[in-house]
C-alpha cells in the first residue's frame, strides 16, 4: 500500500462514513427544507403557501416522532395529541402576550408543564388497559378543548390567540422574521430527529419494545412497567407541547377549532401510514398526509382549485390511506420504500451485469 | 310534598349506603380486601352524588327560591331525549366491543350517515306527499336506521373481514380511518345543509304538542306546571322498547347466545359451530341501527358531520364508567350522565361537559373496573 | 423499631454495595476496552508515520537510483494501473471485433489493438524511467544517504513521541483505574463488613431469617389461594446452591403458581420465601417487587416464548441485560460515551453467550420464522446476560422433540458448570428431569408429595399414585 493510495482510501472512507452515518439522512432532510427556503429568498418563484406548508409539516413531524415513541415503541394509544400541541401554542401565546416572558423561559415552562401532564397520563395508563386508555385520552383532549373554548382569560376563547411573531427576547418585544423562524425550526427538526433516533436504538428503546411485547417478560428482565410507561408518555407529551410552541412561533394565530380530534387522527394516520417505528417513515407519512394537502392541493393554482372547492376529498383520501395500510400493508410507507429500493437495486445490478457482458465479454476475471 | 322527593332520594341513598355497610361488616368480607375496597368506593360515590345534588339544589334555591325543585325537575325532563340518545349510542358501542373486541370510533359517523339519509328522505317525502310530520319522521327514521344497519354490516363484512391486521388495535385504527373517510364522504354524498338542500330532522310531533305532567302537581311534588313534548315521551318509550327487545334477544335467543359466545372467545366459538362471521356482521348492523335511531331522535337537528360527536364521547365515557364487560353498567351510566351534565350548568355554566369528564376520569382512576365491572387477575 | 431501622440499613448498604460492585466490574471492563482502543490508535498513527517516511524516502530514492521495496511497490502499483486500463480497453475492442460485421472494421480494430499494446509498453517504460533513475551520479548517492539519515531520525523521534504519548495515556488509565478499583474495593469491604455486622445482630433476633450458606432458595409454608381454590397449599422446600432442582407434578398441581410467587408475579396468600443473593445476604422475597427480582439474581424463562419480535437475537439478549445498564434515558438520548461503552461491553458478553450455546449463526436474525427449538435456546441465553444466581426454567422442554430435549439437557448442564448458577426447573418431561436434576420435588394439588433424588421420587408410592391413580 503506497502512501498516495492510502491517502485516497482515507478520503474515500471518511466520505463513506459521513454518508453512511445514521444522522446524515436527517441532515439532508433539514438541509432540503433550508434549501427550499433559500430558493425563495433568492427570488425563485416558490409559492409562500408551499413554504408555509413545509413549515407546518416539519412541526407535525416533531409531533409524529413523539407519537411514534408512544405508539410504535411503547404500544400505547393516545388520542389527546392535538390537545397537547394546542396547549403548547396557547402557553406560548398567553405567557408572551399577557406576561411578557422571554421565549426561552416559556420553553422551559412548557417543558415542565409537559412533564407534569405526561406523568398524570402515565399514572392513568397504569390503571387502565390499552383500549380504554384511548378513550380516556379522548376525554382529556375534550377537556383541554373546553379549556380553550371557555377559559377566556387564558385563551381568548373562540376569538383565537394572536401573536403575530411578536415575542420577548432579552427583555424586549421583537418581531421575528418568519423565514428566520423557519430556519430555526429546520435546525430543531434535525436535532429532534437525532435525539429520537438515539432513543430508538438505545437500551431505552429496546426496553419499550420489550414492554410492548410482553409486560411480564419485561418485568422479569428488570424493566419497571411503571417507569417506562411514564417515560413514554412524558417524552411524547414533551414533543407535542414543544411542537405547539414552535407552531405559534411560526404561525401567527391559533383557534380552539385547530386542535380537535381530527388533527389527532391525522397525526395517527401519518405515523401509521409512514411506519410507526421508523423516522424516515414518519417523515414520509407526515409529508403525505399534511404536506401534500397543504402545499399542493390547497393551492388554488393547482388542479384548477378543485381540491380547494372540495376539501372533503383530501380528508377522505387520508382516511382511505389509513384503512388501506392497516388492511393490506401494515409495514407502511417505509416498508414500501425499502422493498422498492431493494427491487431497484436488484434490477440495477442485473442490468449492470448485462451491460458489462456486452461491453467486456462474458469471460470476466 | 315538594320536599318529599328530596327525602325520598336521600332515603334511598341512605339505604344504599346502609346495604353496603352491612355487606362490609357482617358478611365477613374482611379477608377479601378487594371487595371491601370496591364497596367502600361505592359508598363514597353515593355520598358524593347525594352531596352534589344537595349543592345543586341549594344553588337552585338561591336562584329560583321556591321553584328550585321545579327548575331541577325541568332540567331533568329536558335531558330525557339526551338520555334516550345516549343509551342507544352506548349500547351500540358496548355491543361492538363485546363481539369484535374493538372500540368503534366510527360509531358516531355510522349514526350520522343514517341521519343524513333520513334527512334526505324527509326532503323528498315531506314536500311531495304531505304525510304530516309524524309519518314523515317515522318513515325517515326507519329508512335512516335501515341504511345505518346496512352500513354497519358492510363495514364488518367487507372492510374488517378482508383486513390483514385483525388485531383489536388494528380494527380500532380502521374505525379511526372510517371516521376520517365518512367525515369527508357524507357532505359529498348528501351535500351540506342549505336552503336549497335542507337537511333537517324535525321532531315526531310539533314542538307545541306537549303532554302536561299533571301527576307532578296532583301528587303535590311541585306547584308549577311542567310538560314534556310528545316527541320526548314517544322516543323515550321507543328507546326503552328497543333496548328491552335487544336485551331479551341477547338473553333468550340462539343469536343472543351466539353473541355471548363470540364475545367470550371468537375463535373457539367458531370452532363450536357458531357462525361468528354472521354474528359479528349482525352486531355491527344492529349497532348501526341503534346509532341511526339515536341520531334521528335527537331532533330537532340540522344535519352535519359533527352531529353525534359529543354523544359518542359521552357514550365512550359512559361505557368506561359502566365497564365494557356488561350492558347494564354502561346503560346506568348513560342514564346518569346527561342529567348530571344538565344540572351542573347551574353550578359551572359552560364547563359542565369538562367537569363531568373530569369527575369520571377521577373515578376511573380510583376504580378502573368502573361502576359495576369485575376485577380480573391475569394468569402469567 | 430497631428491626425496621436494621432492615432499612441493610437495604441501603446492599444498594451501595451493588452500586460499587457494578462500578468496579464496569471499570475493569472499561480498562480492557480503553487499553485496546489506545493500542489500536497507537498502531494506526505509527503506521501512518512510517508510511509517510517511506513515501518521502522514495522521492530521494528515485533520485539516487536506489530500488527499495517501497519503490518497487509504488512502481508496480502504477504499472498495474496502466495494465488494468489496457486490459479493459482490450476487452472492449475484442468484443467490438466479435460484433463487427464487415472485414474492414475488423481490420481497423485489430490495428487499434496492436497500437494499444505498443502504447502500453511505452507507458510502462516511462514509469520506470520516472521513478527509477538508472544512472545516478555519485553526488546523488551521497546526498541521498545524508538526507535518508535525517529523515530516519525525524521518523524515529516522531514514532517515539507517539508511542510515549499513548503509553503515558495507558499508564495514566491504569493508575486511575487502580485507584478507583482500590477505592471501590475499600468501600465494598466496608459495606460488606457493615452488612455482616448487621446480619450478626439480626441473627440474634429470633424473627429474622438467615439462610445457611449452602442454600440458595427456601420456601416456607407457601400458600397461594385464588378465592376458594388452593393452588399452592403450605408448601416448603429448600433448594441447594449450585444444584439442578426439578419441580414436577401433574397438570394443575400448582408448579407455575409456585414460581410465579417466587418471581413475584403473584402475591402469596401466606408463607415466606427466602433467597441467598450474590452478596450472600438473605433476601425476603415477599418484600421484593417483580421488576427488582432480577437485581437480586433470579431470572426466569416463560412457557410461551416471550421474545421481542421487532428486535434481532442480539438485541433481545441486550434487553435482558437491562438491569445491569447504568446509563439512563438522558444519556441514551444524546448517545453519551457511557451509553456507547456499555453497548460495547454488553454486546461482547452477549456474543460470548451466543457462542457458548451454539447460537452464533443466529446473532443478527429476527425471531420470526426461526425454529421453535432455537427460540427456546435464545430464551435460555437471555437468562445468562445478567449474571444470575438462580435460573428458573418454566417447562423448558415443552414443544421440543427428543433430539432437541437432549440438546437442551446438555446446555443446561453446561450452564450449571460454567456459570455457577443454581437451576430450578419445572417440567413435565420425565426423561429430562431424571437425567439432569440433582433433587426432585413432586407436588400435587399444591401440596408436597415427595422430595429427594430423582430415583427416590420415581420410586415413591405416593408420587406414583398421584400420577397414575391408585391401584
Amino acid at each position: 500500500m503506497t502512501y498516495e493510495k492510502q491517502m485516497k482510501n482515507n478520503i474515500n472512507n471518511k466520505m463513506m462514513s459521513i454518508v453512511k452515518h445514521p444522522y446524515f439522512g436527517f441532515f439532508l432532510i433539514a438541509a432540503l427544507m433550508l434549501f427550499v427556503q433559500l430558493l425563495r429568498i433568492a427570488g425563485v418563484d416558490v409559492p409562500i403557501q408551499t413554504l408555509r406548508a413545509f413549515g407546518k409539516t416539519m412541526i407535525y413531524i416533531i409531533v409524529g416522532l413523539g407519537f411514534s415513541i408512544l405508539l410504535g415503541y411503547g404500544g400505547l394509544a393516545s388520542l389527546g395529541t392535538a390537545g397537547f400541541v394546542g396547549l403548547g401554542a396557547y402557553i406560548l401565546g398567553y405567557f408572551t402576550n399577557q406576561l411578557g416572558l422571554s421565549i426561552f423561559m416559556i420553553i422551559l415552562i412548557s417543558i415542565v408543564f409537559a412533564i407534569i401532564l405526561g406523568t398524570i397520563i402515565g399514572f392513568i395508563s397504569l390503571r387502565i388497559e390499552g383500549m380504554y386508555l384511548a378513550i380516556i385520552t379522548l376525554a382529556i383532549a375534550q377537556i383541554i378543548n373546553e379549556v380553550f373554548k371557555n377559559w377566556i382569560s387564558f385563551s381568548n376563547g373562540v376569538d383565537g390567540m394572536i401573536v403575530n411573531n411578536r415575542f420577548v427576547l432579552f427583555n424586549q418585544y421583537v418581531v421575528l422574521d418568519q423565514n428566520l423562524v423557519f430556519s430555526v425550526i429546520a435546525v430543531i427538526l434535525f436535532l429532534v430527529m437525532i435525539v429520537t433516533y438515539n432513543i430508538m436504538k438505545s437500551p431505552t428503546g429496546r426496553a419499550l419494545l420489550a414492554m410492548r411485547n410482553s409486560s411480564s417478560a419485561a418485568q422479569a428482565m428488570g424493566i419497571s412497567i411503571f417507569k417506562f410507561r411514564l417515560l413514554a408518555f412524558i417524552v411524547s407529551t414533551v414533543y407535542a407541547i414543544f411542537a405547539g410552541v414552535l407552531y405559534l412561533s411560526y404561525i401567527p394565530s391559533t383557534f380552539p377549532g385547530d386542535w380537535t380530534l381530527s388533527l389527532s387522527l391525522l397525526i395517527l394516520a401519518a405515523v401509521i401510514v409512514g411506519g410507526s417505528r421508523s423516522i424516515y417513515g414518519i417523515v414520509m407519512g407526515t409529508f403525505l398526509i399534511f404536506g401534500l394537502d397543504l402545499a399542493l392541493l390547497q393551492n388554488r393554482d393547482n388542479f384548477g382549485g378543485f381540491f380547494v372547492e372540495n376539501p372533503e376529498i383530501t380528508i377522505m383520501f387520508n382516511g382511505i390511506l389509513i384503512i388501506l395500510v392497516i388492511m393490506f400493508y401494515r409495514g407502511g410507507l417505509i416498508r414500501l420504500m425499502n422493498t422498492l429500493i431493494a427491487k431497484v437495486k436488484g434490477i440495477y445490478s442485473k442490468l449492470n451485469k448485462k451491460w458489462r457482458e456486452y461491453r467486456y465479454g462474458t469471460d470476466i476475471k | 310534598m315538594g320536599e318529599f322527593i328530596l327525602d325520598f332520594g336521600i332515603a334511598s341513598a341512605v339505604l344504599f349506603v346502609a346495604y353496603n355497610v352491612f355487606k362490609v361488616f357482617f358478611l365477613k368480607y374482611f379477608k377479601n380486601k378487594g371487595k371491601v375496597k370496591g364497596r367502600a368506593i361505592n359508598i363514597v360515590v353515593a355520598l358524593l352524588i347525594i352531596y352534589t345534588f344537595v349543592i345543586i339544589y341549594q344553588t337552585a334555591k338561591d336562584n329560583y327560591g321556591d321553584r328550585a325543585l321545579a327548575y331541577m325537575l325541568l332540567q331533568l325532563i329536558n335531558q330525557i331525549p339526551n338520555i334516550a340518545t345516549l343509551a342507544l349510542a352506548t349500547t351500540a358501542i358496548v355491543l361492538i366491543y363485546k363481539t369484535s373486541t374493538t372500540t368503534n370510533f366510527a360509531q358516531s359517523m355510522m349514526a350520522t350517515f343514517g341521519a343524513y339519509f333520513a334527512a334526505k328522505t324527509i326532503q323528498y317525502t315531506g314536500a311531495r306527499y304531505e304525510w304530516g310530520q309524524t309519518t314523515t319522521v317515522v318513515v325517515a327514521l326507519l329508512a335512516g336506521a335501515l341504511v345505518a344497519f346496512l352500513l354497519g354490516i358492510f363495514i364488518d363484512s367487507v372492510i374488517i373481514r378482508y383486513s390483514k391486521d385483525k388485531s383489536p388495535v388494528g380494527k380500532q385504527m380502521i374505525t379511526m380511518g372510517l371516521v376520517i373517510i365518512l367525515t369527508g364522504l357524507m357532505p359529498i354524498l348528501f351535500g351540506t345543509n342549505s336552503p336549497t338542500n335542507p337537511l333537517n330532522i324535525p321532531r315526531l310531533f310539533p314542538a307545541n304538542d306537549q303532554i302536561p305532567l299533571t301527576f307532578l302537581n296532583t301528587w303535590g311534588i311541585i306547584e308549577m306546571e311542567l310538560s314534556m313534548t310528545r316527541h320526548a315521551v314517544y322516543i323515550m318509550l321507543f328507546a326503552i322498547i328497543l333496548l328491552a327487545l335487544l336485551f331479551s334477544l341477547l338473553r333468550f335467543t340462539k343469536w343472543g347466545l351466539g353473541v355471548r359466545a363470540t364475545a367470550s372467545n371468537e375463535r373457539v366459538a367458531s370452532m363450536m359451530g357458531v357462525n361468528t362471521k354472521l354474528i359479528t356482521a349482525l352486531s355491527w348492523g344492529i349497532a348501526g341501527f341503534l346509532g341511526g335511531v339515536a341520531a334521528i331522535i335527537k331532533a330537532p337537528s340540522s344535519i352535519g358531520p359533527a352531529l353525534m360527536v359529543s354523544t359518542q364521547v359521552n357514550g365512550f365515557v359512559a361505557a368506561v364508567l359502566g365497564s365494557f364487560t356488561s350492558f347494564a353498567g354502561p346503560l346506568i351510566a348513560s342514564i346518569l350522565i346527561p342529567p348530571l351534565q344538565g344540572l351542573l350548568v347551574t353550578l359551572v355554566g359552560a364547563w359542565n361537559f369538562a367537569v363531568v369528564y373530569a369527575i369520571i376520569l377521577a373515578f376511573v382512576l380510583i376504580k378502573p373496573e368502573g361502576l359495576f365491572g369485575k376485577k380480573v387477575d391475569k394468569k402469567v | 423499631m430497631a428491626q425496621i431501622l436494621n432492615k432499612a440499613l441493610t437495604n441501603i448498604y446492599d444498594f451501595l454495595l451493588k452500586h460499587h460492585e457494578s462500578k468496579l466490574a464496569f471499570k475493569k471492563e472499561l480498562l480492557i476496552i480503553k487499553t485496546d482502543e489506545f493500542n489500536a490508535k497507537k498502531m494506526k498513527k505509527i503506521e501512518k508515520v512510517e508510511l509517510k517516511y517511506k513515501h518521502q524516502l522514495s522521492k530521494l530514492e528515485t533520485h539516487a537510483g536506489v530500488e527499495s521495496e517501497y519503490l518497487k511497490e509504488k512502481i508496480s502499483e502504477k504499472v498495474q494501473e496502466v495494465e488494468d486500463k489496457v486490459y479493459w480497453k482490450k476487452r472492449i475492442i475484442n468484443q467490438k471485433i466479435k460484433r463487427a460485421k464487415d472485414e474492414k472494421k475488423k481490420e481497423k480494430l485489430q490495428a487499434d489493438l496492436s497500437s494499444l499494446e505498443q502504447s502500453k509498453t511505452n507507458k510502462i517504460a516511462e514509469i520506470k524511467d520516472k521513478f527509477l533513475n538508472v544512472n545516478p551520479s555519485d553526488q546523488d548517492i551521497n546526498s541521498y544517504e545524508e538526507q535518508k539519515a535525517v529523515l530516519e531520525k525525524e521518523k524515529e523521534s516522531k514514532v517515539k513521541e507517539i508511542a510515549k504519548t499513548y503509553e503515558d495515556k495507558i499508564k495514566e488509565l491504569n493508575t486511575k483505574t487502580e485507584e478507583a478499583v482500590k477505592n471501590h474495593e475499600e468501600k465494598i469491604k466496608k459495606y460488606s463488613d457493615v452488612l455482616s455486622n448487621i446480619e450478626e445482630s439480626l441473627r440474634e433476633q429470633a424473627d429474622t431469617v438467615i439462610l445457611e450458606k449452602d442454600i440458595a432458595l427456601s420456601l416456607r409454608n407457601l400458600s397461594m389461594h385464588f378465592g376458594g381454590l388452593k393452588a399452592v397449599d403450605d408448601l416448603s422446600f429448600d433448594v441447594k446452591k449450585g444444584e439442578i432442582f426439578g419441580l414436577i407434578g401433574p397438570n394443575g398441581a400448582g408448579k407455575t403458581t409456585v414460581f410465579n410467587c417466587i418471581t413475584r408475579f403473584y402475591k402469596p396468600t401466606s408463607g415466606e420465601m427466602y433467597f441467598n443473593n450474590a452478596n450472600k445476604k438473605t433476601i425476603h422475597l415477599n418484600d421484593v417487587k417483580v421488576h427488582n427480582i432480577i437485581k437480586q439474581g433470579i431470572v426466569r424463562t416463560f412457557q410461551n416464548v416471550e421474545l421481542v419480535w421487532e428486535l434481532n437475537i442480539l438485541d433481545n439478549l441486550l434487553v435482558a441485560a437491562h438491569s445491569a445498564y447504568r446509563s439512563n434515558f438522558f444519556g441514551h438520548s444524546v448517545h453519551s460515551r457511557l451509553t456507547k461503552r456499555e453497548e460495547v461491553i454488553f454486546t461482547k458478553r452477549a456474543m460470548k453467550i451466543l457462542e457458548d450455546l451454539d447460537l452464533k449463526s443466529y446473532t443478527y436474525a429476527f425471531p420470526i420464522g426461526l425454529p421453535y427449538g432455537v427460540l427456546k435456546k435464545v430464551e435460555l441465553a437471555r437468562t445468562l446476560m445478567s449474571n444470575p444466581k438462580l435460573i428458573i426454567l418454566d417447562e423448558p422442554a415443552a414443544g421440543l422433540n427428543d433430539a432437541e430435549t437432549k440438546d437442551l439437557a446438555k446446555f443446561i448442564r453446561k450452564i450449571k458448570d460454567e456459570y455457577e448458577v443454581t437451576i430450578f426447573l419445572v417440567e413435565h418431561d420425565m426423561g429430562l428431569v431424571m437425567s439432569i436434576c440433582d433433587t426432585v420435588c413432586a407436588i400435587s394439588f399444591g401440596k408436597k408429595l415427595e422430595m429427594g433424588t430423582p430415583k427416590q421420587v420415581q420410586n415413591s408410592k405416593v408420587v406414583q399414585e398421584a400420577y397414575l391413580g391408585g391401584d
